[in-house]
């Protein structure tokens, strides 16, 4: 046990691998928010008059709102006011427009993030639309996908060029009433993607997005919008970083997912921000919103997302199934270490006939994290035959953290058929006794019945995301064992 | 700007009867004075989420009901009754036996040694902040029953308690229950709540049981109140070492039911069995909320909870299973099934997991459903009539846990209403 102990302590502390900062020239407004903020934000995105009318609503209406506690976490209150709304790395020119214009030390970031823009991006065959602070830095891939009739871009550049679309679908999904951190994000969101699939496009490839938070005392309000037309088909992935600081950065995104009829999407999240040390100090604020909302018949949204970082999650990928036969699926590995806190899970409201959906959850807590699967699920009366699988599994790693399920269940409708059940257990001793027996060390054991008890999830991502999930999990846990 | 939270009328701050010990007259009092201007819960209060629209106190229903000397129903039971009308106990109705190492006392009788002994003890099995109306008892009680079992004492028959509400006009009534369980002693108590009467009143009850080491208790209680009533109960229960707390709740809808069952593992090896079956029916509303506490190591909790909606009724389960940092090798295991009968009735379950010690087994499952068409198929097509069909399956889907009430002469008042309640809601079919 004594040399277990030992690996352990060595592993715990195992530094935050992607904690390097960029020093490259930024634009960053002052800290504060005010009517003014929020309007100087717009003018600099050169938006159209509509958006700044829509952010200043949703300003508006967010200093009414008060910020929710019912989460099971616990963080200093945020001051809003010493928090910059704008960070974008300065340019030389206007915006790059190929990757040879992007400044060479962001390319470093990202090749220090394992994901050289030029050679993964061609040889995963994925275009990368890397968001840098808050400014969509470059874009690849877009010749083919433009082929394609995929429209796939910053949400800047979306405003500008599709404004119909923005218009018509921005904000549908997560009005800005919604929550206080929505409302936020509403008013101040900087930067984000934009995915557009024309009728019956199976998008040729897998798009990605990177996100990083880099500049100091700065806010990520990046936001996101999916619209998959009727009968299309789109695969997102999405991934996440940041360098160690010592003061906590707030990180409020929104993820809007609108799928028509027949239409298929399918979101991977990779998160790895920044968890704050050993003792907790530093990290990421977490508290996203992502909803998707399933208006087409037979239409279907799947999320999957591996959660590792982040001091504070407050995170809740949800479907609403208004479309009849639509499917929601949510498949969740959230780990947490040290002292972070996570509070994830998801919401499936069931509105039309047959919707069905999908919920697997696997939490996995070590250190002294605290870890809580909360969900919803609804069933609406008009949901004739609606059906719901949930599964929450929990796994203990050390006796000082805490894995907590709250899952809420409403069914207004007789035909339709939940079922929900939850485990929580540690890596049994057996378990370990069987590999030790073998000659694998306790490390390696545990790694390896982590990842079987993540492997119904791993097995929902793309390729490299798995691979790279499957990484992170191993660097993430290695050392937790005792 | 937030609309100012609807208060606790003041109405319901003068308790009446004074024919009280000094020790409980002034704790009442102490109890009181903590709920000027308590907020009553709303939508947004977590605990009363889906009940708060049900619970509706006005100034009338605040007054308490008068006593009322004559026993209603005489109710035969095989066993030692303690029998109170609208909160009050009725010593000339109730037959239980005088022995020396089972002492079964109303409030009023105690001495003030005694009574201060007890004012210590009351509320100490409820945790004050997730059952806010629990309080309204402590300050409200006009008589109450304490039952203290020595060490080693079996009490030989089953005490039934028989809670009757006879309202001729709108009111309240505050029942008040503790059992002092010493070590190594038995019993079984049988509550039974009922009422007559068109009225509106409210019922607020509060049942406390605090087992010392090796006891044994064995609990059961049958909310069959009218629709008059708006029944909001809780019970208590605190667990040492080895002891062992078996529940039994069966309820029965009606424009409010909610019934806070609290229990305390505090010590090594105790264990607790949590059963509760639910009936709702027409526009009935039934609210369970149970909370297990795991606070020592090498401790079993066990619940299974079924409810059964039909028409536009609304059945809520709410169980949540703590296990401290110190519950190592606790075994914890929740189950709810629902079976939601019609379109228009509605379920809401919410089994909740905390845990902060890794060396624990806990599980918890929660379905809602409906009768499989394959089995009444199966019986349809044997003859048997498709009513009858629903109302075998129906009832075999609670009879499991029916069938593990300890006493037969409570199986059989179940099973008459719930013979009642299945002539009214499978009419149709």
């Amino acid at each position: 046990m004594a040399t277990t102990d030992q690996e352990v302590n060595e592993l715990i502390k195992r530094e935050y691998e992607h904690g390097f900062v960029t020093e490259i020239e930024v634009d960053t407004f002052e800290p504060g928010l005010n009517e003014d903020v929020v309007t100087r934000l717009s003018e600099i995105k050169k938006e159209p008059e509509f958006m700044l009318e829509w952010r200043l609503k949703a300003y508006r209406r967010w200093l009414e709102m008060e910020e929710p506690e019912w989460a099971h976490v616990g963080y200093p209150k945020i001051d809003y006011n010493a928090i910059s709304y704008y960070s974008a790395p300065k340019r030389k020119e206007d915006m790059p427009q190929s990757l040879d214009d992007v400044d060479p030390e962001l390319l470093k970031t990202y090749e220090k993030l394992g994901i050289p823009l030029h050679e993964r991006a061609k040889l995963a065959g994925v275009a990368v639309d890397a968001v840098f602070d808050s400014v969509s830095v470059a874009t690849t891939f877009k010749e083919p996908l433009a082929k394609a009739g995929v429209i796939f871009c910053s949400i800047s550049e979306a405003m500008r060029d599709h404004p119909e679309l923005v218009k018509k679908y921005l904000g549908t999904v997560v009005p800005h009433t919604d929550n206080y951190f929505a409302g936020l994000n509403s008013a101040v969101f900087s930067d984000g993607t934009f995915v557009y699939v024309p009728k019956g496009v199976r998008c040729p490839m897998e798009l990605s997005t990177y996100f990083r938070i880099n500049a100091a005392n700065t806010g990520q309000f990046e936001r996101t919008l999916i619209i998959a037309d009727e009968g299309s088909y789109v695969s997102y992935l999405e991934g996440c970083t940041a360098p160690m600081r010592d003061e906590n950065q707030l990180h409020a995104a929104v993820v809007e997912l609108v799928a028509l009829d027949d239409a298929q999407i399918k979101y991977s999240t990779v998160q790895n921000w920044y968890p704050g040390d050993e003792n907790g100090k530093g990290g990421i604020y977490n508290f996203v919103t992502k909803r998707a909302a399933c208006i087409g018949k037979n239409s279907k949204v799947s999320w999957t997302q591996v959660e590792t970082g982040s001091a504070v999650t407050w995170k809740y990928p949800s479907c609403i199934l208004r479309g009849d036969n639509s499917v929601g699926e949510f498949y969740s590995v959230a780990l947490t270490h040290n002292h972070q806190q996570a509070d994830t899970g998801t919401k499936m409201i069931h509105l039309g006939k047959n919707t069905s959906s999908t919920i697997i959850s696997k939490g996995i807590s070590a250190g002294k994290s605290s870890n809580a699967y909360r969900g919803l699920v609804k069933f609406g009366p008009r949901a004739e035959g609606a059906r719901n699988f949930t599964q929450c599994d929990s796994l203990l790693i050390g006796d000082r953290c805490g894995a907590h399920t709250f899952p809420y269940i409403e069914s207004l409708n007789k035909s339709a058929i939940v079922e929900h059940e939850a485990t929580t257990s540690k890596v049994s001793d057996e378990q370990m006794f069987l590999c030790r027996q073998r000659g694998i060390d306790p490390e390696r054991a545990v790694s390896m019945i982590v990842n079987g008890f993540c492997k119904e999830v791993f097995k929902e991502l793309p390729m490299e995301f798995a691979v790279e999930a499957g990484k992170l999990l191993e660097v993430s846990l290695e050392g937790s064992v005792g | 700007m937030k609309p100012a939270p609807t208060l606790l009328p003041t109405a319901f701050l003068h308790p009446a009867g004074q024919a009280l010990p000094e020790p409980l007259l002034a704790l009442r009092k102490q109890r009181g004075a903590a709920l000027v201007d308590m907020p009553l819960p709303t939508r947004k209060t977590e605990n009363w989420k889906y009940s708060s629209k049900h619970l509706k106190l006005t100034d009338e229903m605040a007054i308490s009901l008068p006593i009322d000397g004559k026993a209603g129903s005489a109710l035969a039971v095989p066993g030692y009754k303690v029998v109170f009308i609208n909160g009050v106990m009725i010593p000339e109705a109730s037959e239980y036996p005088d022995l020396n190492n089972i002492l079964i006392q109303r409030f009023g009788d105690l001495s003030d040694a005694e009574a201060s002994e007890l004012a210590g003890q009351l509320d100490s099995t409820l945790d004050k902040n997730t059952v806010q109306l629990a309080g309204l008892n402590s300050a409200r009680f006009e008589d109450g029953l304490v039952i203290r079992l020595k060490a080693g004492a079996v009490l030989d028959q089953p005490l039934f308690i028989i809670h009757e509400i006879t309202a001729g006009a709108s009111g309240s009534a505050f029942p008040r229950i503790f059992v002092d369980a010493g070590t190594n002693s038995q019993i079984t108590l049988v509550e039974e709540y009922i009422s007559s009467g068109q009225d509106a009143v409210m019922v607020n009850t509060v049942t406390e049981f605090n087992l010392a080491e090796g006891a044994n208790v064995t609990s059961i209680r049958l909310c069959m109140d009218g629709e008059n009533v708006q029944h909001v109960g809780a019970t208590g229960v605190r667990q040492q070492r080895s002891s062992r707390f078996e529940s039994h709740c069966v309820g029965f809808g009606g424009p409010l039911r909610r019934h806070d069952l609290q229990v305390s593992l505090e010590g090594e090896g105790a264990e607790c069995k949590l059963n509760g079956v639910v009936v709702t029916q027409g526009t009935q509303h039934y609210d369970n909320h149970t909370n297990i506490e795991h606070v020592a190591a090498h401790c079993d909790s066990e619940e299974t909870y079924r409810n059964i909606a039909t028409d536009k009724s609304h059945a809520v389960f709410n169980g949540r299973i703590h296990i401290h940092q110190d519950a190592q090798k606790s075994n914890a295991n929740m189950n709810n099934n629902n079976l939601l009968l019609s379109t228009g009735a509605e379920i809401d379950t919410k089994p909740e997991l905390e845990i902060y010690a890794d060396d624990v087994k806990c599980a918890h499952g929660a379905t809602i459903g409906q009768l499989d068409e394959e089995s009444l198929f199966y019986l349809v097509s044997r003859g048997i009539g498709r009513r009858e069909a629903n109302v075998l399956l129906t009832m075999a889907f609670i009879n499991e846990l029916v069938a593990q009430i300890p006493l037969e002469v409570v199986r059989d008042t179940v099973q008459v209403r719930l013979n009642h309640f299945f002539d009214q809601s499978f009419q149709g079919i």
